[in-house]
């Protein structure tokens, strides 16, 4: 069983590291209380799901939300973390709208050097657990 | 015999590309295709055998068939535009290479090889749903947007432009009491404002928009132009930076243009210092269709000048 006295890691650098796989990981994002399974993990499963740092589901379907919404985006097409904007057919003005979306939608502020970094769903999710946590400590 | 030159053609069914003149110094050439116009798969095919294996896949990763079409399209002009401004021979838009600049700016990369001194071209290009534009200069760096002029947006304009733009142009914007007029106001400015920091090459966070602004300047100091010129002189575009007095923004030409009655179009350069100060942006703009045919629209209905001081 695991023991909460081995979670000492520092999310925020690993976080940055482990982006390619977050795909099978997410939902655990949390730096002062961490949840975890009582039964199924294997001790050394443990380091490799407290180092890729996902956005909340909840999150990411709030950010698939606003941007089909922006992109107006058929009911049936497909979106995912994994997508692209650009992919998505969204111009630069489209992309600031969005941010904008979110900055209202999750209370944050989003840099424009940070704005620049997105590039897929993903990495506006996790732009914006990031803000929100900072916002919070 | 120059190795580099392609004598045959690339490809059987394709006619040859008709050559071009470079453009001049403080000459821009736009080039733009209307998507829904061209509808011949053929042609779609051919054009797709232009991009590089690399082109191809991004293309194909786009989300829909009009979006790919879309992106098949802007490669294809762009490569098939640049080829034809190579003043030594024939060059085949399927061997140019493209790289990003250290800030993302796409740029031809010419091959370093002997007795090739490759044209100084500058390009950029911007898409709609309904039209794709590439504007070429030589020597100096450019750039430019479209937004169709009936684009909206989802959020409020001056909630936006409050977050978004300089305190001057809200208070512009602000000021406009008809919510038609100030929507396109907004258009036109979000396309300058795009074309001067795609012009900058540096990446957005580079220039941040609220960090510069753009201006309409009356143009009381009328340089002299002989009657029938074909100079427009509505009024001036001023870009002045708050921020880099590295970078003084009076060295950037901007135009702002309405492009075949549906989009306007903004292109940002930079001034030739030889062709002075108060030099016009001299402006020919193309219609294409790649392998088909170029119609030059300049001067017609099809380009209207909204601000700049421009010489078709």
């Amino acid at each position: 069983m695991a023991s909460s006295t081995a979670l000492s890691f520092n999310f925020s650098t690993l976080s940055t590291h482990f982006k390619q796989n977050q795909a099978p990981l997410r939902g655990i994002c949390n730096v002062n209380s961490v949840s975890l399974p009582s039964r199924g993990i294997r001790p050394g499963s443990f380091r490799r799901l407290r180092v890729s740092c996902a956005a909340k589901p909840q999150t990411l379907d709030k950010v698939c939300g606003i941007v089909r919404k922006q992109l107006a985006l058929p009911a049936d097409s497909s979106i995912t973390g994994e997508s692209k904007f650009t992919a998505l057919g969204a111009d630069s003005l489209d992309t600031v709208e969005i941010v904008m979306g979110l900055e209202e939608e999750f209370g944050i502020s989003v840099e424009e050097e940070n704005a620049q970094n997105i590039v897929t769903v993903q990495d506006a999710a996790d732009l914006i657990e990031k803000l929100v946590e900072q916002k919070a400590a | 015999m120059n190795i580099r030159c392609f004598q045959r053609n690339f490809s059987a069914a394709l006619p040859p590309l008709v050559p071009l003149q470079l453009p001049s110094p403080m000459e821009t050439h736009l080039w733009y295709i209307m998507p829904d116009e061209v509808k011949n798969s053929a042609l779609l095919n051919q054009y797709s055998e232009l991009l590089s294996s690399c082109e191809r896949e991004s293309v194909s990763r786009m989300s829909g068939d009009q979006l790919k079409k879309r992106a098949l399209l802007a490669r294809a002009l762009v490569r098939t535009t640049i080829a034809r401004y190579q003043t030594n021979c024939q060059m085949n838009p399927r061997s140019l290479r493209f790289r990003k600049n250290l800030y993302g700016k796409p740029e031809v990369e010419w091959r370093n090889e002997d007795n090739f001194s490759p044209p100084p071209l500058h390009f950029n290009i911007s898409h709609t749903s309904t039209m794709i534009a590439c504007g070429v200069t030589v020597n100096v760096p450019i750039g430019i947007d479209i937004e169709e002029k009936q684009r909206r947006t989802k959020n409020n304009i001056i909630a936006f432009a409050q977050r978004y733009f300089s305190p001057y142009e809200v208070k512009v914007l602000t000021a406009i009491s008809d919510p038609e007029v100030q929507r396109q106001e907004f258009i036109k400015l979000w396309t300058l404002k795009e074309a001067y920091v795609k012009a900058l090459g540096k990446g957005f966070s580079a220039v941040p928009f609220k960090t510069f602004t753009i201006r309409f300047r009356d143009t009381t100091m009328r340089n002299f132009h002989p009657p029938g010129s074909s100079v427009s002189e509505e009024s001036d575009i001023v870009v002045e930076s708050s921020e880099d007095p590295t970078n003084p923004a009076n060295n950037w030409q901007c135009a702002l243009l309405e492009v075949a009655g549906s989009h306007y179009g903004a292109i940002c350069m930079e001034k030739d210092r030889i062709a002075g100060e108060n030099a016009p942006m001299k402006l020919t703009v193309w219609k294409t269709v790649p392998f088909v045919e170029d119609v030059c629209v300049s001067g017609t209905d099809a380009v209207l000048v909204l601000g700049g001081i421009i010489e078709q």
